[in-house]
């Protein structure tokens, strides 16, 4: 049993505190630094993950410990926790006014797209029907999805890539963009939207989080093997393989062209 | 298409609580509970991003050296066996009865191009100030990760050079052991790992 967690059931929480936070402080500043590169950034996120820890007198913690089976371990638990409070710190504090700031530098199609989909937190479809209904009647949904491709590369690339991959209300990859240069209209995207949910809902989920997480999220393919507890990235390969073949047939039998895909 | 979809960032009660989403994104979740949890997560974007962002957290190298005990178990166990095959392998070469072993022809084979071969440091050192290792025809990227005798992440990097010095940051004890391997990117998502090599910083003789 860790000295932090015995001092925790003895009662006695300031010196539980001291103790944990001697043992888990390189750790939670890992975590908030994985998300937050800007030092007042990490100390301000490092300060708020400290108090909410610490309220009444360690609740989460305590809440922890008490578990009767822990089912993940302590620290990598830990992560997950600084993670959420790193996310909704941001979330908090960046209001408008600091967000924009990021898009500064984009071009102004790019920075419509942040504003509407990092700012306003709409989603792909509803930025590209308010840009089409507007500012660019004649953006097509390809162009759309080149320039939000673009985007999220542009914000990605930056100082506060990984915290923004969290906070945009969509993290989908921006690939397979349709082949047609003129683009299909926001109502057949959100069509193929509908085709595309029920494909993915004929695989088994273990095939389905694959694709998802390995096509969409973009995790490598080791960690995706991690998580299913797969042996191997060459297993991930082959399943994503064959569940992609899966949903293509199954849109084509819908009749939706590979050259749509 | 796949991007066309829209994510729901509303919990619902199924939704994962945090040690659930640690486990899962660790990988140590037991496999009935895994079966258990997966179909919601295949089809709640939110629990699935949540995932997707602890699973990459846990997998940057800063944190992995910052879990106590954790990774390095599982890490170790991956070096464990390689290296007790290429204990078991290096006696069998070396053993009076090896010669006799039939079908013995020399040397072994060279290993396969496509596989990179750390080439310094190896075995006992004065200093380590670099990694270098063979390179692999089309490969445009390495990625290296040294080990301490735990399992526990040194030293990560990627280069498109078949060197990478050690930064200052990185402080290598004398007289302990590590482990290194380096990987060649030859495809997209494509790695070929070289195998296991061991070094160690000589104590200094006063």
């Amino acid at each position: 049993m860790e000295d932090w967690v015995a001092e925790l059931e003895r009662g006695r929480f300031d010196a539980a505190w001291d103790l944990f936070l001697d043992r888990y402080r390189r750790l939670i500043f890992a975590a908030i630094r994985h998300y937050a590169q800007d030092y007042d950034d990490v100390m301000d996120v490092f300060a708020r993950a400290c108090e909410a820890l610490r309220a009444d007198d360690l609740r989460r913690l305590r809440s922890w410990v008490e578990q009767p089976e822990h089912r993940a371990r302590f620290s990598t638990w830990l992560v997950t926790v600084v993670r959420h409070l790193t996310v909704d710190w941001f979330r908090h504090r960046d209001g408008r006014r600091r967000l924009s700031v990021v898009a500064e530098g984009l071009p102004p199609l790019r920075r419509r797209i942040f504003e509407l989909v990092f700012l306003d937190q709409r989603s792909h479809i509803e930025a590209y029907e308010l840009m089409h209904a507007a500012e660019a009647p004649t953006l097509t949904f390809r162009e759309f999805l080149s320039e939000l491709r673009a985007t999220y590369h542009a914000v990605a690339t930056g100082r506060r890539g990984q915290i923004l991959r969290d906070l945009a209300p969509t993290s989908e990859a921006v690939e397979n963009l349709p082949a047609d240069p003129a683009g299909p209209s926001a109502t057949s995207a959100n069509e193929q939207s509908q085709l595309m949910e029920r494909a993915l809902g004929t695989l088994a989920p273990d095939d389905r989080l694959i694709v998802e997480l390995y096509v969409l999220e973009e995790l490598p393919a080791e960690t995706v093997a991690t998580v299913l507890g797969l042996a191997n990235a060459k297993a991930v390969y082959n399943r994503a393989y064959r569940a992609l073949a899966v949903v293509r047939e199954h849109l084509e039998r819908a009749g939706v062209g590979q050259e749509d895909l | 298409m796949l991007d066309t979809r829209v994510r729901s960032e509303t919990p619902t009660p199924d939704c994962l609580q945090d040690d659930l989403i640690a486990a899962l994104a660790y990988g140590s979740l037991a496999p009935d509970a895994s079966a258990a949890v997966l179909p919601h997560v295949a089809s709640c974007s939110r629990c699935r991003a949540a995932v997707a962002s602890v699973a990459r957290a846990l997998a940057d190298p800063v944190i992995a050296r910052e879990l106590p005990g954790a990774r390095a178990g599982r890490r170790w166990f991956r070096i464990a066996v390689p290296l007790a095959a290429a204990a078991v392998l290096l006696l069998l070469l070396s053993s009076p009865w090896g010669d006799r072993l039939p079908g013995h022809r020399g040397p072994p084979p060279p290993p396969p191009a496509t596989t990179p071969i750390p080439r310094s440091p190896v075995g006992s050192v004065a200093a380590a100030k670099d990694l270098r290792w063979s390179p692999v025809v089309g490969a445009d990227r390495y990625r290296v990760t040294v080990f301490d005798e735990t399992g526990g992440v040194v030293y990560a990097s990627e280069s498109s050079d078949t060197v990478v010095a050690f930064p200052d940051s990185v402080a290598l004890v004398p007289g302990a052991s590590y482990l290194w391997k380096v990987e060649a990117r030859t495809g997209f998502d494509r790695w070929s790992p070289s195998e296991l090599a061991e070094f160690k910083i000589a104590l200094q003789q006063r």
